[in-house]
C-alpha cells in the first residue's frame, strides 16, 4: 500500500501543473498580504481608549431597533441582532476590546478564503487521478499487476485526501508566517467570541482558526470525493471537473433558493456541508441539527465511495 | 511439458452478443503460441481476459494452477503483458516508469531494473523522459516493464505494431530467446502473418469468437506438393512439354514465367527433360506457400 501511495504521489509531483497550483496558491496569499499592508500603512491606527462608550451606544441602538421592528424581522435578522448585543455586553463585562490592531491571526482569517482555491485544485487532482490513467492508456499496465483493483483505487483516493491536506497545511502555515512577518504577533491574543444557544462562548483565536479551517474543508472534502467518484465511474476528467466546480460555486446558492420553498432541501448535500451554520448562525432550515447534517454527510460519502468502487471493480477495460 | 496457461471453455457475452464462444486451448512452458484471426474475431478480448482486464462470462482461465477469476493476485503475479501499445507515463523518465511498475510487484530490486534495461538495450536513454522516445524505444521499454518481475508467462498483444523492420526483428529475437532460455510460455497475437510464421511454434486461428484450428507452424505451411516458378525459353514449347509429362499437375504461363505445382523430387527430372529438348533455362525457384495463403484457405473453408 505504501508503494502504491508513493507511486501516486510521484505521478502528481512529476507534472508541471501541480507546481503551478501550489505557486498560484502562494501567489494569492502574497498579493493579499501586500494589499492589506499597503492599506494599513495609509490609514491611521484606530483609537482604542474610548471603545466601551462605542459599544454601549451601539447596543442601545440595536436594542431599540429590535424592540420597535422586531416583529417584522426574519429569524436570521433577529438572531444576528441578538448575537451582536450579547457579544457587546460580554465585551463590556470582561473588558475585551474589539479594536484589536491587525495581527497575524486577522490575516490568517482573511486569507482563509483561499481555501476555495484549495478546493478547486483538489477537485482537479481528484478528477484526473483515475480518468487520466484511462486517457493515457496506462490503466492497462496498472491493472495487470498482482494487486486487487479496490486497493489501487483506495490508494488513489488516499492520495487525493493527502494532497488536499497538504495544500491546506501549506496555506495555513504560509499565511501564518507571512502574516507574522508583515503584521507582527501580538503579545496578548484577544479571544474569539461567538453566540450560541443564547450564550456567548469564548475560544482562543488559534482554536477558532483551526475549527474554521476544519469546517470549511468539509465542503471541499465532499466535492473532492464527488469529483473522484465521477472520475472513477465515468472515466471523464472534464465532466468531473466541470460538474464539481459548478456545484462548488452554485450548489450553496441553488440549495438556499430551494430551501426557501421546500422542506426537502435539507436532504441536499449542500444544505449540510456548511457546519459553521450551527456554530455561528441559525441553520438553513429550522429543525436541522449538527447531528442530522453529519449523518447526511456520511450517507453521501458512502454513496459516492460505493459508486466509485463498484463501477471501477466491474469495469471491462477495453479501450 | 507442463501447461502454464489453460483456457477452459471460456465465453464472453457483451450486451447479449457472444464475443467469445467456448474457447479452449493451453500453452506450455517454452512455447510461443500465436493467436491469429481477422479483425474483430476476438483476439484482443481473449488476451485481455487472460490478463484480467475483462471479466469472464463463463468458463475459467488457469495460470499455473490458479484461477484468474477467483485467485487473481496469485495467478497474475506470474504474468507479464503488453496489451496493444505500451502506454507509459510520458512526463516521467523511462527509469521512473520502471520504478513505478516495479513497486507494484514483489521483490523488484534496483539491480533487477538495471539488468532488464540492459537486456532490452535502453541503457543510454533510460533517464530521458518517455516523451522523447521513438516508437521502437517505447516498445522496448514496454518489454522491460513486463519482464521486471521475472514472469513465467508473457502475453503480447500486437507487439510489432508500428515498428520498422529492424524493430520487429529485435522484438522477435527477444521473444524467441525468452521462450528458449527462460522456459517462458509466450502468447502473441498479431495481424502480421509472416511475423507469426517466424515467431511462433504453434498457431491458433480464431474466427468469430471460436477457435477454428490449432496447428504447429511446421504443419500449417507444409504440404506435399510445392509451387515452382520456371523461367525458360521458348516458354510455349516448355509448357507443351510439361503438360505432356505431367498431365495432372496445374501448369500456367504468365509473361515468361511458368508456374507448376509438383513434388520436389520431380524437379531434377523436369530440368533434364527440358535441357534435352533444347530449351534454355534461366532460373527455377520454389514459391513457398505462405502462412497467409494457408490462413485464408482455412478461414475461408471453415467460414462457409
Amino acid at each position: 500500500m505504501l508503494n502504491l501511495l508513493k507511486n501516486e504521489w510521484m505521478k502528481i509531483f512529476k507534472r508541471a501543473g501541480t507546481y503551478v497550483m501550489i505557486g498560484l496558491l502562494l501567489f494569492f496569499v502574497t498579493v493579499m498580504a501586500a494589499f492589506i499592508k499597503y492599506q494599513e500603512s495609509g490609514g491611521t491606527v484606530p483609537d482604542n481608549s474610548d471603545w466601551q462608550r462605542g459599544i454601549e451606544m451601539q447596543n442601545e441602538t440595536l436594542t431599540k431597533e429590535l424592540e420597535e421592528y422586531g416583529d417584522t424581522f426574519t429569524p436570521e435578522m433577529r438572531h444576528s441582532y441578538e448575537s451582536d448585543i450579547a457579544i457587546g455586553e460580554y465585551r463590556l463585562e470582561h473588558n475585551i476590546s474589539p479594536n484589536d490592531s491587525y495581527s497575524v491571526w486577522s490575516f490568517v482569517q482573511d486569507a482563509s478564503f483561499v481555501i476555495e482555491f484549495v478546493g478547486m485544485f483538489s477537485i482537479i487532482i481528484a478528477a484526473g487521478i483515475v480518468a487520466s490513467e484511462f486517457n493515457w492508456g496506462t490503466i492497462k499496465l496498472l491493472l495487470i499487476r498482482p494487486i486487487r483493483r479496490e486497493k489501487i483505487l483506495l490508494s488513489k483516493y488516499v492520495t487525493v485526501v493527502l494532497f488536499s491536506l497538504m495544500l491546506l497545511a501549506l496555506l495555513f502555515s504560509y499565511s501564518a508566517i507571512l502574516g507574522g512577518i508583515l503584521f507582527g504577533t501580538p503579545g496578548e491574543v484577544s479571544p474569539y467570541l461567538r453566540y450560541q444557544d443564547g450564550q456567548v462562548i469564548e475560544t482562543s483565536m488559534f482554536v477558532h482558526l483551526l475549527t474554521y479551517y476544519g469546517l470549511n474543508s468539509i465542503n471541499l472534502f465532499m466535492l473532492t470525493t464527488m469529483a473522484f467518484m465521477i472520475s472513477a465511474a465515468f472515466r471523464n476528467s472534464s465532466l468531473a471537473i466541470g460538474l464539481s466546480l459548478f456545484l462548488m460555486f452554485m450548489g450553496g446558492t441553488v440549495t438556499s433558493l430551494v430551501a426557501m420553498r421546500y422542506d426537502w432541501a435539507k436532504y441536499i448535500l449542500f444544505a449540510n456541508t456548511d457546519l459553521m451554520q450551527y456554530l455561528d448562525g441559525s441553520p438553513l432550515i429550522a429543525g436541522m441539527t449538527m447531528g442530522f447534517s453529519v449523518i447526511m454527510l456520511i450517507i453521501y460519502f458512502l454513496l459516492f465511495q460505493f459508486i466509485a468502487f463498484y463501477t471501477f471493480k466491474k469495469r471491462d477495460v477495453a479501450a | 511439458m507442463e501447461n502454464f496457461v489453460e483456457i477452459q471453455n471460456v465465453s464472453k457475452v457483451i450486451k447479449g452478443r457472444k464475443i467469445i464462444d467456448s474457447l479452449s486451448f493451453e500453452v506450455k512452458s517454452g512455447e510461443v503460441f500465436g493467436f491469429l484471426g481477422p479483425n474483430g474475431a476476438g483476439k484482443t478480448t481473449t488476451i485481455r481476459m487472460i490478463a484480467g482486464l475483462i471479466g469472464i462470462t463463463s468458463g475459467d482461465i488457469q495460470i499455473l494452477g490458479s484461477s484468474v477469476k477467483t485467485n487473481f493476485e496469485e495467478a497474475i503475479q506470474h504474468v507479464g503483458a503488453i496489451v496493444e501499445n505500451p502506454e507509459m507515463y510520458k512526463f516521467m523518465s523511462g527509469y521512473q516508469n520502471l520504478v513505478h511498475f516495479g513497486r507494484m510487484s514483489k521483490g523488484v530490486t534496483k539491480e533487477k531494473i538495471m539488468e532488464t534495461v540492459e537486456f532490452v538495450g535502453l541503457k543510454d536513454r533510460i533517464h530521458d523522459k518517455v516523451k522523447t522516445y521513438s516508437l521502437g524505444m517505447r516498445q522496448r521499454l514496454g518489454l522491460a516493464q513486463c519482464l521486471l518481475h521475472d514472469p513465467k508467462i508473457l502475453i503480447l498483444d500486437e507487439p510489432t505494431n508500428g515498428l520498422d523492420p529492424s524493430g520487429i526483428r529485435e522484438i522477435r529475437d527477444h521473444i524467441r530467446k525468452l521462450a528458449r532460455e527462460k522456459g517462458m510460455a509466450v502468447i502473441v497475437s498479431s495481424h502480421l502473418l509472416s511475423e507469426m510464421e517466424m515467431m511462433c511454434d504453434r498457431i491458433g486461428i480464431i474466427q468469430q469468437g471460436k477457435l477454428v484450428d490449432v496447428q504447429l507452424v511446421h504443419d500449417v505451411i507444409q504440404t506435399g506438393e510445392k509451387q515452382f516458378e520456371l523461367e525458360a525459353e521458348p516458354a510455349n514449347a516448355a509448357v507443351e512439354l510439361l503438360k505432356q509429362q505431367y498431365p495432372e499437375s496445374s501448369i500456367a504461363l504468365s509473361d515468361k514465367n511458368i508456374s507448376i505445382v509438383i513434388l520436389k523430387e520431380e524437379v531434377p527430372n523436369i530440368i533434364s527433360m527440358l535441357v534435352q529438348n533444347d530449351i534454355k533455362i534461366y532460373g527455377l525457384k520454389e514459391v513457398s506457400k505462405t502462412l497467409e495463403d494457408r490462413f485464408l484457405e482455412i478461414t475461408a473453408k471453415k467460414g462457409e
